[in-house]
């Protein structure tokens, strides 16, 4: 059994907070992260928004960090690149390499840190939403946007399929793997080929199969949509209100300062 | 007669023939089975019968009237005739159970409060309200069935098909479906199945048509087919196990003859009395005197913790030597309760618990069985109630059967019907309901 991140989000209790105030912390979240001059807003945000998550969204601390860790590294790579390469100002610190010189200035510096805080505080906020907002919850925001009805009922139709192929996915995947299909490139290759048109030919299969069962139902285009009335309670009003007032001071205060 | 066909054949684009003219008559609120192996043909009769099919040669009828295969009729006769697919991924497509139960009667051209209220109530009825906001991919094999169930339920139809229900099921997933599909027959929902199961549909179904390669090769009463060995072999199917057991009971002269047991109090009953022996009588006995031997108790006692031990004197040799058959009676009887758990309360409830001495409770029904648990009541049975407390019954245990809405009608009778059968009156009382009410 894999767990894929919507299967936390379904166990989450934010899940049955009012869908409307959870994307309104998150777009608020982002966009004053983006617009920020300095590096202390975002990471403001990005404290509170992992401290939602973990503490009312009840994730474990470990899982956070782990799934905190894949871009965290890509994002530390492009940071050291950024301090080197770009900005000008003083000279903090520098070394010559085969007579060339590297060095990183007071600019460089604070736009990398800029840089890693930003990208921190994005990804603190998605992964916010998509550890406490599961899709089934997502459709009924997106109905609401007047999206057309067809688009949202294949989005389902397509949400309920993905873990049927994930199953039948990883059920051949091992029934190969144990009878050594993937035992050198060579055969992987084959094995995966197998695989995807197997899994292609079962979704078509699949597709008539459940035009059948909705037709013996009498579809005659109409899904229903799932909304539960989730009204937004006064505390959490109060606590998201204070949480703005307090990240939009931090902006402003913020917006002329350099560190150096 | 709901349904019924004439002739019906059917071929599929690559030139195989599914049926190869099939007669049915399915009457209402019946139990059917249709019993074959794999490929005979269950599937695609199944698919002709709501129309998801239309037949090349002959014709299904619909209480009395050709099916017509526009879109208006398909309509009426899809909204009647309900069909649950073996493979429950295959209906339950909508991400949460909610919609999914939703989807027939929005199909249907219900308001929305309506659908709300129908599926709310279907939900409740077949025990999964728990699940309603849950991801189907997030359930059993178990609860996926009762969602499919619950999609077409929801529909409320006179006829439900379900095509293998009970596979890929555990035990008591399984005896829980069983369950469910005798509740909504006892309200008066026609029901249709295939399997190949042989144990299944010799004890529950009413009718049962064997196919094979796209023919009906025998139907009738469970009792008459499958004592008929030809047939069988024919169908590629074997007797079921309490049959068997039973012929060869009866074989070396240990049952009495011409019974049919579907079940394990029926084996049991069906069992010649046991036990002659030797005693020594006094000279006054005579041949046909029922003699008492005294009671048993303690571990000589097998069915219950006293016996009485009676010996009906058969022969009598000379010098006092006779044979005689024994008869053992527990002392302490058993019998049956039956509480509605809609008039569920705990004070009266737990009286009746003591007073009466009760043993072992059984709940029957998954509301039942969820009212119990949200009041704590240990439960000793959960499958097979009725059968299981009619065994404890014999052997002087008192059981008690929560259960609720028509189920109390179907135990009652079930019970009844035993007793009737058997010539052993047990005691069976209803706590809290009237058999006026019941209309029995």
């Amino acid at each position: 059994m894999i767990n894929i991140l919507d299967d936390y989000a379904l166990v989450s209790p934010l899940r049955y907070r009012n869908n409307w105030l959870k994307i309104a912390i998150v777009m608020f979240g982002i966009l004053v992260g983006v617009s920020s001059q300095s590096f202390i807003p975002p990471f403001a945000i990005a404290l509170c928004m992992s401290f939602a998550t973990v503490h009312f969204g009840k994730t474990s601390f470990k899982f956070y960090l782990k799934i905190l860790s894949a871009p965290a590294v890509f994002v530390l790579l492009s940071v050291v690149i950024i301090a080197f390469f770009f900005g000008s100002g003083t000279e903090l610190f520098g070394f010559d390499i085969f007579s060339y010189h590297l060095g990183v200035n007071t600019g460089g510096l604070e736009m990398a840190l800029l840089v890693f805080s930003r990208t921190l505080s994005g990804m603190s906020c998605l992964f916010f939403l998509a550890l406490t907002t599961p899709m089934v919850e997502l459709f009924s925001v997106l109905k609401a946007t007047k999206l057309p009805d067809s688009f949202i009922e294949i989005s389902m139709m397509m949400y309920r399929y993905i873990f049927v192929f994930l199953e039948v996915a990883w059920g051949i995947k091992y029934a190969q793997t144990v009878r050594l299909g993937y035992k050198d490139w060579r055969t992987s290759l084959n094995s995966l080929a197998m695989l995807s048109t197997t899994l292609f030919i079962r979704s078509w299969e699949q597709g008539e199969k459940i035009f059948i069962s909705m037709s013996a139902r009498c579809y005659d285009g109409k899904l229903i949509f799932f909304e539960e009335k989730r009204p937004i309670r006064a505390n959490e009003l109060v606590l998201t209100c204070t949480y703005f007032a307090a990240v939009l001071a931090l902006w402003y205060l913020t917006r002329i300062h350099s560190i150096f | 007669m709901i349904l019924e066909t004439k002739g019906l054949k059917y071929s599929y684009h690559d030139g195989t023939q599914a049926l190869k003219g099939i007669d049915v008559k399915i009457e209402k609120g019946k139990k059917i089975a249709f019993v074959g192996k794999n490929g005979s043909g269950k599937s695609t009769l199944f698919m002709l019968l709501n129309g998801t099919l239309k037949p090349k040669e002959g014709t299904v009828y619909f209480h009395g009237k050709p099916m017509e295969y526009d879109s208006k009729s398909l309509r009426e006769i899809r909204k009647s005739v309900g069909i649950v697919f073996q493979n429950s991924d295959d209906q339950i497509f909508a991400p949460t159970v909610y919609q999914d139960v939703g989807f027939g009667p929005t199909n249907l051209g219900h308001s929305k409060e309506e659908v709300e209220k129908l599926v709310e109530k279907t939900l409740e009825y077949i025990g999964i309200t728990e699940f309603r906001n849950k991801p189907p991919h997030h359930l059993s094999g178990g609860q996926k069935k009762r969602v499919a169930i619950a999609g077409v339920c929801s529909m409320e139809p006179d006829v439900m098909i379900l095509d293998e229900p009970l596979a890929n099921l555990d035990p008591v997933g399984a005896d829980e479906i069983l369950d469910l599909l005798n509740e909504l027959n006892q309200n008066n929902t026609t029901m249709i199945i295939s399997t190949h199961d042989v144990e299944l549909a010799y004890s529950w179904a009413d009718y049962v048509y064997f196919m094979n390669e796209g023919n009906i090769i025998g139907e009738g009463a469970p009792e008459d087919v499958f004592k008929d060995m030809e047939l069988l072999k024919k169908s590629n199917l074997r007797q079921p196990r309490t049959l068997e057991i039973y012929n060869e009971l009866e074989r070396r002269n240990l049952a009495t003859r011409n019974r049919f047991p579907t079940s394990v109090p029926e084996l049991v009953h069906s069992l010649k009395p046991p036990e002659l022996m030797w005693i020594e009588v006094s000279p006054d006995v005579k041949e046909g005197d029922v003699v008492n031997l005294g009671i048993l108790h303690g571990e000589y006692a097998i069915n219950s913790p006293y016996e009485a031990v009676n010996a009906k004197v058969l022969h009598i040799h000379p010098e006092g030597h006779a044979i005689a058959e024994m008869t053992r009676h527990g002392i302490k009887s058993g019998g049956i309760f039956i509480y509605d758990m809609d008039k569920y309360d705990a004070g009266p409830f737990k009286r009746i618990l003591a007073e009466e001495d009760i043993d072992s409770i059984g709940a029957m029904g998954k509301k039942s069985k969820s009212l119990a648990e949200k009041h704590l009541l240990d439960l000793q049975i959960t499958s097979g109630v009725i059968d299981k407390s009619i065994l404890m019954a014999l052997c002087g245990k008192r059981s008690m059967i929560l259960t609720s809405g028509g189920m109390i009608e179907h135990a009652v009778k079930r019970i009844d019907e035993y007793a009737e059968n058997s010539g052993i009156a047990i005691q069976l009382s209803l706590v809290n309901s009237e058999r006026e009410e019941l209309g029995i």
